[in-house]
């Protein structure tokens, strides 16, 4: 026996599955209500947000080994941009963007650094901004994640293990890579090997002179340099005599390179937590956060 | 003439037993003479001047007077030298009045008491707060600034080894500022920036610090005398009292003090914020720089209790213009340093006890002559203030006592 019914069609939903959505990251089509790119895992609201725009966004990347403070660095650059009372200011464009600096901040005011960033890139930060110059008409639209370090280190070896991370740095208009100058204080040269790496990368991305790195702005930032005077005083000269390696290929390949020394605990110490030994700040002085990112704008603009 | 050089030599015997060895000292006393004589703004010549013709400084010593000694002392601040008991009943009434107006001047009073240290506002551990019991004291009004770190330098601060503590002698050569010269981290050829003369003096340890309280006659003040100054406790009963978290009150105002976020990005003089001065007539207790004490940081149950230090760390406190959270600005936070670092945001203040210095001599105007009892008679906040020694003091000391006991 055939029972009859009426079954309402949600034509409207169909069509907006039909109506397909791409990423501003990879640029594959997702559904439009999708929160993350199905394939690089990107936000979709990124997208979402660009296509309000007259001008896209630009991105920034923020790159460097696992444990360099890219996290610390990107939160703590937001939250001061925007808190800062004359200068230059950011706007978040959406909630997603503040858990970052929120994260951050929050960490550091406890007297702790922010938990590592996972791996996988659907539990990324990413931050969309509106950066403002004081003194300066238009403001610029940036885009910048907070990228694992765990998961660049897999892309350069393995390139296209993640797929978020070769179209966003192909697409970035500059890239702040950084380097812990306390390891390269120690000797260690796993920081000057890994960051050269990065570097060739970045050159290997695109060889067309307009679309390569050879001319996009590359400030290379010496982290933890509040734990090392010299850094900060002269972080060129440190790199050269620190990492000779980064610095020569810097010089070979690149043509807009700056070397830049930052800090943001003033002191650290070792707190024993669940049966570990956790370094923590003392305080919190940010220093040397705001130039590099600075630069980078200039150079864009420019 | 005979009486002066004798007079002279007494003064200079007495400085050279407080500061730890006889001989050192007569030795930097006689170029400190030569040098007040001869004064020269050019810092190579100053370094040069300790090692040439000491035959002749020497016969130019003996014939100076007591009188442009304490002159040139009380120029360069080292007036709680001159206030010692050991010291003071060698000086005119009006050297002793002269070096009393100095003190008032330059440092504020703060009444003896307790003062409670640790995590007093903490909701999550109150438990860990300790209560000290701090004796009367005075604290330098303003960080000590570039300009009076110079005639510390200018006067041979960094070759007088008495005043220096004897196990960083191997680091002294290290103390040296971006040309080599002896001196802090950032100045150039002995010299600090050009129009920085106010401005607290950075990019010193802790020894370069405690050496300098030395040469002045002072002392770094501890931990608990720092917050003392800064939190002015009140008892409000037998085993309560109330203490400010700012010294202006209980909220943060940034226009009071020179954090991250007031607007300078960088170090002011030391005379402004005057907003945020405490109740003792104290300034910037709270900004522009840190400022070393002698506690040890992560003793005792306070701040870093539970941390490990990678080096041993001396305790500073207050806050400096870049530092970003306001409850790590507050009268109760401590943080901690390597007394060795040199940074760009630590400075100091020097500290002297009540009982370090005589007390005023009683009616010596009236008097003429003051009895040796009186001049030795060690101070207190009540002999402090008696009518002779001025006003200042007196009306200072009725503001102690209003808050002490209120």
């Amino acid at each position: 026996m055939i029972k009859e019914g009426a079954l309402p069609l949600d034509s409207w939903r169909l069509a907006q599955y039909a109506a397909q959505s791409p990423c501003y990251i990879c640029s594959t089509d997702n559904i439009s209500d999708a929160e993350l790119c199905h394939r690089c895992f990107a936000p979709m609201a990124l997208a979402h947000q660009a296509r309000t725009q007259k001008t896209p966004p630009r991105m920034f990347a923020t790159v460097g080994a696992s444990g360099v403070g890219k996290t610390v660095y990107l939160g703590m650059l937001m939250d001061m941009l925007s808190r800062q009372p004359n200068h230059l200011q950011a706007l978040a464009r959406g909630a997603f963007s503040i858990n970052l600096q929120q994260a951050t901040a929050s960490a550091l005011a406890r007297g702790e650094f922010p938990s590592k960033t996972p791996s996988e890139p659907d539990r990324w930060n990413w931050v969309h901004c509106q950066v403002r110059n004081v003194g300066q008409k238009a403001p610029i639209e940036l885009i910048m994640p907070d990228m694992a370090g765990e998961a660049l280190f897999e892309e350069v070896d393995h390139p296209h293990s993640h797929e978020v991370i070769h179209p966003l740095l192909s697409k970035c208009a500059g890239v702040m890579i950084l380097i812990d100058t306390v390891k390269l204080q120690a000797g260690s040269l796993d920081q000057d090997y890994f960051t050269m790496k990065l570097l060739s990368y970045l050159a290997e991305l695109s060889t067309e002179a307009k679309r390569g790195w050879t001319d996009r702005p590359i400030a290379l930032v010496l982290t933890k340099a509040d734990e090392c005077e010299d850094c900060f005083i002269d972080p060129t000269g440190f790199a050269q005599s620190r990492a000779p390696g980064l610095w020569q290929q810097c010089h070979e390949q690149f043509r807009n390179v700056r070397f830049f020394a930052a800090g943001v605990a003033g002191g650290c110490a070792y707190r024993i937590r669940r049966g570990g030994r956790v370094r923590v700040p003392l305080r919190v002085e940010p220093r040397g956060i705001i130039e590099p990112f600075e630069w980078l704008l200039k150079q864009v603009k420019n | 003439m005979t009486n002066h050089i004798e007079s002279f030599e007494v003064v200079a015997g007495l400085l050279g037993g407080l500061l730890g060895t006889g001989a050192l000292t007569w030795a930097a006393l006689r170029r400190f003479r030569l040098r007040a004589a001869t004064a020269r703004p050019s810092a190579a010549a100053d370094v040069a001047t300790p090692h040439q013709g000491d035959e002749t400084v020497a016969e130019e010593a003996t014939n100076a007077d007591v009188g442009s000694l304490v002159e040139g002392m009380l120029a360069q601040g080292r007036y709680a030298l001159l206030l010692r008991r050991q010291l003071v009943s060698n000086l005119t009434p009006e050297q002793s009045q002269a070096a009393r107006e100095a003190l008032e001047q330059g440092m504020s009073l703060v009444p003896e008491g307790n003062v409670t240290l640790g995590s007093a506002d903490d909701d999550d551990d109150p438990d860990h707060s300790v209560v000290w019991h701090v004796g009367g004291l005075f604290l330098d009004r303003y960080p000590v600034t570039n300009r009076q770190y110079r005639q510390f330098l200018t006067g041979g601060g960094y070759e007088q080894m008495a005043i220096w503590d004897p196990q960083i002698w191997p680091a002294m050569l290290e103390f040296v500022d971006s040309t080599g010269c002896p001196g802090p981290r950032y100045w150039h050829n002995g010299r600090y920036a050009t129009g920085e003369d106010e401005h607290p003096v950075v990019g010193l340890s802790w020894y370069e610090a405690a050496a300098y309280a030395r040469w002045v006659g002072k002392r770094l003040p501890s931990e608990a005398e720092w917050v003392k100054a800064a939190a002015w406790p009140v008892p409000i009963s037998d085993s309560q009292q109330s203490q400010r978290k700012f010294p202006w009150g209980d909220t943060m105002d940034r226009q009071r003090c020179n954090l991250w976020g007031s607007g300078t990005g960088r170090t002011v003089p030391v005379t402004e914020f005057s907003s945020g001065v405490s109740v003792g007539g104290a300034y910037q207790l709270i900004g522009n720089v840190w400022e070393w004490t002698t506690g040890n940081f992560g003793a005792g149950d306070c701040a870093g209790r539970d941390l490990t230090l990678p080096v041993p760390m001396k305790s500073i406190h207050g806050g400096a213009f870049d530092t970003y959270f306001e409850h790590q600005a507050t009268c109760q936070f401590q943080s901690g340093e390597s007394p060795l670092s040199r940074k760009h945001n630590i400075g100091f203040r020097c500290a002297l006890g009540l009982c370090d210095i005589a007390a005023p001599r009683r009616s010596s105007r009236d008097d003429g002559q003051a009895t040796s009892e009186a001049r030795s008679a060690p101070v207190d906040a009540a002999n402090f203030g008696e009518p002779s020694t001025g006003e200042c003091c007196a009306g200072e000391l009725a503001a102690v006592s209003q808050g002490d006991h209120a």
